[in-house]
């Protein structure tokens, strides 16, 4: 197989934004495209997981390439849910391995503050199983069930998870494209509003909207991609095994390790997909990155924080960066491409080798990339 | 004692012998049809969450639960009570107009429970055996 590198990245900032979807895409895209000195790539692919419901626009590939300026360009779009920024990256990717282009814009964004978080909520939450959902099941419900799991197994405690929430919450302050630019405390997390019990507010990451975006490349790039892989289980989680493990996880990460040709040790840092603060403590085991049964302590004793031993999220994560839903798997590699090549000032942190990992509906089809400088 | 009673609907995979509730058409993890049956409403609480951010078409707050039931398939439910809830509690469940709702048992439903479901003497022992052992055990961690 073909090497395949990242020569561009861009995205906007995240949060409450008042434009136009298609404009917060073209902003990440002409972003990339600048970086990568590329006017028109060979394919651009689209990543949304719902503007039909939250925008009323269907046809997006068409609707973005359009927008773009890249009309003549062939244009598709990729939906794994929550990940499809991932799974569009992983599309772009075999297409330049495969040799069929030279190189592949990929751009991903959703836009949704402009709905009732309610309407947000119920949207994002057809994503579960339908039988799940007429129980009332939201995504808060479901990380609940698997949270209360956690923690009655004692395999992490409540300090321990309102840990990752402080740690990403000091990291996006650094970070000027994060939702969130102020630290939190562990005691504001842990008596923040009940959400799903045992989960609260500062657990779960915000409404976001923005748009990221990658340029890929057969030609030598600054970082190569190593390894991808893609993990998949039930749609119904009561199917599953275990609820303290995501077999997608540890399915993508066994992929993604095996085509980079190393393991878990040679990674320096990672942007892992914390939606819900103990999803980051139950993937950094699932990835192997830690010992079973460490993630939470690691977390504790500031292994995972910025100037630790294996930084974790240093954008802020979903957490703080924030999360528009199909940018974040494409905002999460443009974090490791501009970590990898020294540009993100204040919260840089040191090495050669970055993973980054998302999450689709509640753990169905997730997805590890590893990325190197070259 | 009706609420032990429930039968739910369920389907069996001719291929793994999962069985998953309510019924599909194919086995989650096989490409092959899947033969109806059914499982007692009787299981164990796997975990449980109250939803206090209900969606639209619920009420908060919303007890919501995952059960193994003892015929192997696990089963999401609604409860109208948490309070002493544990992992691992046992638990009944029963319809009202279609939906399924979870109904703590007492050490009393418990044991009449066992001393009904098992078939002769030595059984019946075990049973109850196995149930003073389980409630030593949930007092320590367990889940899923």
């Amino acid at each position: 197989m073909a090497n395949v590198y990242v020569a561009g990245a861009g995205m906007t900032r995240v949060g409450r934004r008042s434009e136009p979807l298609q404009e917060l895409m073209a902003d990440a895209a002409h972003g990339a495209l600048a970086e990568a000195g590329i006017e028109r790539p060979g394919m651009v692919v689209v990543a949304a997981m719902n503007p039909e419901e939250f925008l009323g626009d269907g046809n997006f590939a068409s609707n973005v390439a359009t927008y773009l300026g890249l009309a003549d360009t062939p244009a598709i779009r990729v939906e794994t849910a929550t990940s499809s920024g991932a799974a569009a990256f992983y599309a772009s990717f075999a297409q330049v391995a495969a040799g069929l282009y030279q190189s592949v814009l990929v751009v991903g964004g959703e836009k949704m503050t402009h709905l009732l978080t309610p309407k947000v909520s119920e949207i994002i939450g057809r994503s579960i199983d339908p039988y799940e959902r007429s129980y009332g099941a939201t995504m808060p419900a479901l990380a609940g069930l698997i949270t209360r799991a956690l923690l009655a197994r004692k395999l992490v405690t409540p300090r321990e998870i309102a840990q990752v929430a402080v740690k990403n919450h000091a990291n996006a302050a650094l970070n000027p494209y994060a939702h969130f630019q102020q630290a939190v405390t562990p005691e504001e997390v842990m008596e923040s509003r009940m959400v799903a019990e045992p989960l609260r507010l500062l657990h779960c990451c915000p409404i976001s909207d923005g748009a990221a975006a990658l340029v890929l490349t057969a030609e030598r790039g600054p970082v190569r991609v190593a390894g991808i892989g893609q993990g998949t289980d039930t749609l119904a989680v009561r199917h599953r095994e275990s609820l303290t493990s995501f077999k997608a996880n540890r399915m993508a990460a066994r992929a993604a390790f095996q085509m980079a040709g190393f393991g878990p040790e040679r990674v320096d840092f990672a942007e892992l997909h914390d939606a819900f603060a103990p999803f980051e403590l139950i993937s950094l085991e699932d990835i192997g990155l830690v010992p079973p049964g460490k993630a939470g302590r690691v977390t504790l004793d500031g292994e995972t924080a910025r100037d630790g031993r294996l930084p974790i999220n240093p954008s802020g994560g979903l957490k703080a960066r924030g999360h528009p839903l199909a940018a974040t798997g494409i905002a999460q590699i443009v974090e490791c491409v501009w970590q990898l090549t020294r540009r993100v000032g204040a919260r840089q942190v040191p090495g050669r080798v970055a993973l980054a990992h998302s999450i689709g509906g509640l753990a169905t089809n997730n997805w590890v990339t590893i990325l190197e400088a070259a | 004692m009706k609420t032990v009673e429930t039968r739910i609907p369920a389907s069996r995979c001719p291929r793994c012998q999962a069985v998953v509730a309510p019924p599909a058409s194919y086995c989650p993890w096989h490409p092959v049809a899947m033969t109806p049956t059914t499982v007692a409403g009787v299981g164990e609480i796997v975990s449980f969450t109250v939803l206090h951010s209900a969606p639209e078409g619920f009420r908060s707050p919303l007890n919501i639960a995952i059960v193994e039931l003892e015929g192997g398939a696990r089963f999401v439910c609604h409860g109208d009570e948490t309070r002493g809830l544990k992992i691992g509690s046992s638990v009944a469940i029963e319809a009202i107009d279609d939906v399924y709702y979870f109904s703590h048992l007492g050490a009393l439903e418990r044991a009449r429970l066992f001393w009904r479901r098992a078939g002769h003497a030595g059984d019946r022992a075990n049973a109850i055996a196995r149930s003073l052992a389980k409630r030593v055990w949930n007092r320590g961690p367990r889940g899923s």
